[in-house]
């Protein structure tokens, strides 16, 4: 009566059905397959119930067929959902791939502009911030941790829209087409003067950081320049390093200055004290700050940056200075051109 | 007499089957939530997950015993027995990781500080003319940024985030690494400009 009863083996399939959820679970079924994987182990347990309540069958009576079959069609199941996970690994993986080159691409698109404005302060330490977050999502994509690096990406989103925000305030102006057709005006203007009057005109274009000298109203010849340090904003008020746009003229010729040979310029003209007036009531101006003056254009060369002057290497100041009288037209514009650097930079951001 | 010794023969038998392994089971259950409060999701996360499988089997070989005649737990107890034996030896394990991961975070720190350090000397050093002024300014903010940076690495290694530490302390290094060598490069225009003008 006690002798041992042995019934039909337990299935093979149970055990390597175990091995194989094991497995989806390390290659990533409840990250990139969550909903499959959970119905793999809901069958799994579904099985081995079916396997425990056969089992408990007197051994005459147990059959495991119908489990054996279940748990076969499982593995079958199991291996395409391997399949699946990798071929969404991979696509994750691409996706991040074009992601981080997408972003390297508008940071330095961002960094560039920066610089074509001279903003190098607070969208330069955000787009540096940015810089670091994409370093962070390279390394977790070599890792395989796609949504830690996805978290980055949000992060360096942000900060690419700061880094925006802070530069549109100056370079908006230079793909405002009403802005630029007033520039054009203002130069068209100024040629046509030089040619009626066989005069010689200046003409200062800030995007691209040249001196175009105008003789009789034709284009004599072209210098590389240097302007303020935030340069491509228009000038409002003393020590905003600026450089003004508009139409002045030449007020006084210094053959010795600072910086070499100097211009002065009647800055601030009319539309200069207007605006700065008006500025000063909407209280975007320090109630202590004056308008500022002593404009020039001075040599001491044109690499780095002024406080709002326009400078040039010193034998181009001389030619310049050798062409020019007090009451020659200056015209100080930031682009005539609608695609200048900075629209260009624009696009694709 | 025959009946009765068979009766009690019957009794014995059912009475000798034990009853099933609630404490052992209870034991080990509280053995694997001790390991993943100690953390062994994030610092052993695959030896929890096989600790958990086994707490599935056992639970699976009770409730086998449980639809037979002739009960016996034995196997699920000494299973139980192993389980807790393990999951308790997992802890030490890791607290020695959390603690290797910490030390990890807080050198890859250490590194990046030293770095981003690199490039404010250097900068402090780098004349500022005319020719370098508006790069010089411009590094000053990228060295700027790098500090907001490692801010941020030290708050999570105070949370005991070590690993996103220790990713963000990497790249701050490779960043604040790229500045110095942009600010040797201005120092080294600005001397061959002098050079130029002698």
């Amino acid at each position: 009566m006690f002798f041992r009863c042995t019934g039909p083996p337990i299935p093979r399939e149970v055990k390597q059905a175990e091995i194989l959820e094991h497995d989806l679970w390390g290659t990533g079924g409840p990250q990139y397959a969550p909903q499959e994987y959970q119905s793999y182990k809901f069958a799994l347990r579904k099985a081995k119930d079916d396997l425990i309540r056969e089992s408990s069958k007197f051994f005459l009576f147990r059959d495991y067929g119908y489990v054996q079959a279940e748990l076969r069609a499982l593995l079958k199941e199991g291996e395409r959902l391997r399949i699946a996970i990798q071929n969404r690994k991979d696509s994750r993986a691409s996706g991040v791939e074009r992601q981080i080159a997408a972003a390297q691409a508008r940071i330095e698109k961002l960094g560039r502009l920066a610089s074509t404005v001279n903003e190098g302060y607070l969208a330069r330490r955000t787009l540096t911030k940015a810089g670091v977050a994409l370093i962070e999502a390279d390394l977790l994509h070599k890792k395989g941790e796609f949504d830690s690096a996805q978290e980055r990406f949000n992060r360096l989103n942000g900060y690419l829209g700061d880094a925006q925000e802070t530069l549109a305030p100056i370079f908006t102006r230079y793909t405002d087409q009403t802005q630029i057709a007033k520039w054009r005006r203002w130069v068209e203007e100024t040629v046509s003067e030089s040619r009626n009057r066989g005069s010689v005109a200046i003409v200062v274009s800030k995007i691209d950081r040249r001196l175009i000298l105008y003789q009789t109203g034709s284009l004599f010849k072209s210098y590389p320049i240097a302007i303020g340090r935030n340069g491509s904003s228009s000038k409002l008020h003393a020590g905003d390093r600026a450089t003004p746009e508009g139409k002045y003229w030449i007020v006084r010729k210094l053959s010795m200055s600072k910086y070499y040979k100097a211009l002065l310029i009647n800055y601030p003209n009319e539309d200069d004290k207007d605006m700065f007036v008006s500025a000063k009531k909407r209280g975007k101006i320090p109630r202590s700050v004056g308008i500022g003056g002593r404009v020039e254009i001075h040599g001491g060369g044109k690499d780095g940056m002024t406080y709002g002057c326009i400078a040039l290497d010193n034998d181009h100041m001389d030619e310049i200075f050798a062409m020019v009288d007090v009451g020659t037209n200056v015209t100080i514009v930031g682009s005539t051109d609608d695609d200048n650097d900075i629209s260009s930079a624009l696009e694709g951001l | 007499m025959g009946y009765f010794v068979l009766a009690i023969a019957v009794v014995f038998m059912f009475a000798g089957c034990g009853s099933p392994p609630a404490q052992e089971l209870d034991a080990a259950k509280a053995s694997i939530q001790g390991a993943a409060a100690a953390g062994a999701e994030k610092y052993a996360p695959e030896d929890l997950k096989k600790l958990n499988d086994r707490l599935s089997a056992a639970n699976d070989e009770i409730k086998a015993q449980e639809g037979k005649w002739f009960k016996s737990y034995d196997k699920a107890k000494e299973m139980l027995v192993k389980l807790k034996a393990d999951a308790d030896a997992l802890k030490p394990t890791i607290a020695a990781k959390k603690e290797q991961a910490k030390n990890n975070a807080t050198a890859a720190q250490n590194a990046a500080k030293g770095a981003v350090d690199k490039a404010k000397n250097l900068l402090a050093k780098a004349p500022a003319g005319k020719e370098s002024r508006a790069e010089i300014e411009a590094m000053k903010a990228d060295v700027k940024g790098l500090e907001e940076g490692l801010a941020e690495v030290g708050k999570l290694v105070a949370a005991e985030d070590y690993r996103p530490a220790a990713d963000k302390a990497k790249a701050i290094s490779e960043k604040a690494a790229a500045v110095s060598d942009q600010v040797k490069k201005a120092m080294e225009k600005v001397a061959a400009a002098k050079k130029a003008k002698k």
